[in-house]
């Protein structure tokens, strides 16, 4: 028994002093603070800023009316009207507008063919022409979406005067236009904003990323100073290698903490992004989304020989993981062999839970495989960091480990 | 010039000494092409899942549902009893978007009465959520138009007063130099280039200050005869032509291979590659000679890098951003990276139109040069040290 709590009492102290030790070098390592601090805590204002505005508002669009008539220049009046675009330029020619198009002065040209009215008149199916600028899909949506609107407006419009024609007024030409008509309704992102879609990802890939590099860029220190993959005291040599993984990652634990209240709890309030979740989900969620993290980064970690290859692996996958989270590109479209390769990662699920959770209102019952997935990581990432530690504290036994 | 290849050969000897880093960074990049070209080789998600809510139960809504199941941009992969049901699916990502027939729709339209449906989509997911409800809003207007046809032909109205009637207007959409929608040139075309830049900066971030870290800068810049921009040009030239290699043969894989569309051309992109090359390499030397430590060189250079992506404005353009940010745009290389692909590749813009940004790219050479008399400066004041030791 005496034997049982010597054991306990040695344990804590040991884990105590690993703790204390990295805290040390966290706090006296220029480059780690930058990354942990600054870089955590910048990158959301930074990308708050960038994306500041949900949506493209007035975008510049040329019209060339080649029907001068009175229902096309109705149409363009209305376009003008869209909050999406603005006709800032009035051509007579489509190669003038092309012109302009190549001079990147308008984002899409409105053109309408000299028989739209004519056609109108006639009954038959009136054709505008619409080009749109490909060099960012905002632009295509933004024009698109503007041009849209208006032709529903007008055709209705149209319509009723149609029917109006045939003897069919009032009420009963509604019903007859839409005789099932359908209410659109855009669940979790009314105004349907590129911030509120991607700024609350990146908040999340944010933690995932500075924790990740952190401990990356510790690691390779360690290595390049000739140590093992961690720094241990003299005494612990010979000891289990729990110890010193655990009082790592309790270090690791402690700074993020509060930079995970801020980031993704104070700031979407802040930044007025969705934040429907409840807190209570959202915190037991976090607890091994920041576990899991911290365990494939000292796995990953070990494998890291320098401190700046450890930064340039980070930097590398930052992109893929934003895509391989499944926020941009749905994952039910993901080719096999990538959503399988995307399991290995803790942001992959801590992303997806936390959107999921924050902007969807969800609860821990509908994130439960993601929730579960990261507690799996944790242990999984946890046992093999302590084997690769064992066998690094063999293999360098003959090497001095200092305090 | 024999300096210059001095260093140059100096520079060739230490790669081959010490190979890791230049094969991390080539495997890296190579990973990254196979990775985004296999990743969205659909172009435009397809089949996306989506629900039915089907309180009605009736000919018509069973018909709905067969009739969205068979367009190409959804698939319903569950029917629900009620709202909450697909809520909750919804939630848990089973689904991108639903469609409520409430009960009696059928036997309403019967009536002339007018049934509503209703759409819901989850926009929190901005593509699927897009695609989907683009898709479902499509059959909800074809609902319509074919009541309204079937009504029509029993009035005795012909085909083409009918499609004059439902479909007074139509849209002749030309989607410039994309004509599918496609994902992939909007993303690859400028992230992958991207990739390369940022490896290179880091690169070379990494490389100058490790003379410095190792102590060697005297000897690197007596191989180049004491001048600064020999011995920079020098051990920076392999590197260059490495990175602009691989980045034209990517284009190539893009250009080619996979059909994106380029209008203006290939040599054209290919100069402003090596330029965006060159103008990250310029300021890498320019936070080297910023930063004398090695380490916080490298970690803000990472941070500068990063943010390449974001402000280069092709996923998010540059004007919807604050006014502070969109001049700040103009010091990343990325952003004129961008800007002379559109112009070429996408509208086939001449020289006389693209030539501002390629100026711009030169323009960072500037900040090389700065860089370059701030390295210069630490190593005078490392030997006098030295010296002062000795």
């Amino acid at each position: 028994m005496k034997n049982f709590w010597h054991n306990i009492t040695s344990g804590l102290k040991d884990i105590y002093d690993v703790f204390t030790l990295e805290l040390y070098r966290i706090f006296t390592d220029g480059g780690v603070m930058l990354i942990f601090f600054v870089g955590s805590l910048l990158y959301p204002l930074i990308f708050g800023a960038i994306y500041k505005h949900e949506c493209i508002r007035n975008l510049p669009v040329a019209v060339v009316d080649d029907s001068q008539s009175a229902p096309s220049q109705r149409f363009i009046h209305e376009l003008d009207a869209t909050p999406e675009v603005n006709v800032n330029y009035n051509c007579n020619t489509l190669s003038e507008a092309e012109t302009l198009m190549r001079q990147r002065k308008v984002n899409g040209i409105v053109y309408f063919p000299n028989d739209y009215s004519d056609r109108l008149a006639k009954g038959e199916t009136a054709r505008l022409c619409l080009f749109c600028d490909m060099s960012s899909f905002l632009y295509y949506r933004s024009v698109f979406t503007g041009a849209s609107s208006v032709m529903l407006d007008e055709m209705k419009h149209v319509e009723l005067e149609r029917y109006a024609m045939a003897g069919v007024t009032g009420e009963d030409a509604e019903t007859a236009i839409t005789p099932v008509p359908y209410e659109d309704v855009k669940l979790f992102s009314p105004a349907g904003g590129f911030t509120s879609f991607l700024v609350p990802a990146l908040l999340a890939l944010v933690i995932h990323q500075t924790l990740f590099l952190g401990i990356g860029i510790l690691s390779g220190t360690a290595r390049e100073e000739g140590q093992t993959v961690a720094i241990v005291p003299e005494r612990l040599r010979n000891r289990s290698v729990y110890r010193v993984v655990i009082g790592r990652s309790l270090a690791y634990l402690m700074i993020y903490i509060p930079l995970v209240a801020i980031d993704l709890v104070l700031l979407p309030r802040v930044f007025g992004l969705p934040h429907i979740g409840r807190l209570d989900d959202l915190c037991l969620f976090f607890l091994p989304f920041l576990l899991a993290t911290i365990a494939f980064s000292m796995t990953v970690g070990s494998f890291v020989r320098q401190r700046d290859t450890g930064i340039i692996v980070c930097i590398f996958f930052s992109v893929v993981l934003l895509f391989l989270s499944g926020v941009v590109w749905p994952r039910s479209n993901m080719p096999l062999f990538w959503k399988y390769f995307s399991y290995l990662f803790p942001s992959t699920h801590g992303i997806q839970g936390f959107i999921r959770i924050n902007s969807l209102g969800a609860h821990l019952k509908q994130v439960q495989f993601e929730y579960q997935m990261l507690w799996v990581q944790s242990g999984l990432y946890f046992l093999i960091t302590c084997l690769l530690y064992r066998v690094k504290f063999f293999k360098y036994e003959d090497r001095a480990v200092c305090i | 010039m024999k300096h210059l290849w001095n260093c140059f050969c100096r520079e060739l000897g230490l790669i081959k000494e010490s190979p890791r880093y230049l094969i991390l960074l080539t495997a890296g990049i190579l990973f990254s092409y196979v990775f985004f070209l296999t990743f969205m080789h659909e172009g435009q998600p397809e089949n996306l899942p989506i629900a039915v809510v089907d309180q009605d139960g009736s000919y018509l809504s069973r018909r709905l549902c067969h009739e969205i199941d068979a367009t190409q941009g959804v698939d319903v992969v569950a029917v629900y009893n009620s709202h909450s049901e697909a809520r909750e699916a919804m939630q848990r990502q089973e689904i991108f978007a639903f469609l409520e027939i409430p009960a009696g729709t059928y036997s309403e339209v019967l009536d002339f009465k007018t049934p509503h449906l209703a759409l819901y989509s989850n926009n929190a997911y901005l593509l699927a959520g897009t695609l989907s409800y683009k898709t479902l809003s499509t059959i909800g207007k074809l609902t319509s138009a074919a009541v309204q046809r079937e009504v029509m032909r029993k009035k005795g109205y012909s085909e083409d007063q009918i499609m004059g009637m439902i479909q007074p207007i139509e849209i002749d959409a030309h989607l410039i130099s994309n004509p599918w929608g496609s994902y992939l040139p909007y993303v690859l075309t400028t992230m992958l280039p991207g990739i390369i830049g940022v490896m290179a900066l880091l690169l070379t971030v990494y490389l100058v200050t490790n003379e410095y870290k190792l102590k060697t800068e005297n000897i690197w810049l007596s191989t180049a005869g004491d001048n600064m921009l020999n011995a920079l040009i020098g051990k920076l030239l392999p590197y260059t032509c490495w990175f602009t290699l691989i980045g034209i043969i990517g284009n190539m894989v893009m250009f080619g291979f996979s059909h994106f569309v380029c209008l203006g051309s290939f040599f054209a992109l290919s100069v402003a590659l090596l330029l965006f090359v060159m103008a990250m390499q310029a300021m890498g030397v320019f936070l080297a000679g910023l930063i004398p430590d090695q380490h916080l060189a490298v970690s803000v250079a990472a941070i500068y890098g990063m943010l390449s992506f974001s402000m280069s404005g092709f996923s998010y353009p540059v004007v919807s951003m604050p006014p502070a940010l969109q001049a700040i745009s103009y010091v990343f290389p990325l952003r004129h990276y961008y800007l002379t692909y559109a112009d070429v590749a996408m509208f086939g813009a001449t020289f006389t139109q693209y030539w501002p940004h390629l100026c711009w790219l030169l323009c960072f050479m500037m900040a090389g040069c700065i860089g370059g008399l701030l390295l210069n400066r630490w190593a005078k004041s490392n030997s006098d040290d030295a010296a002062i030791e000795c």
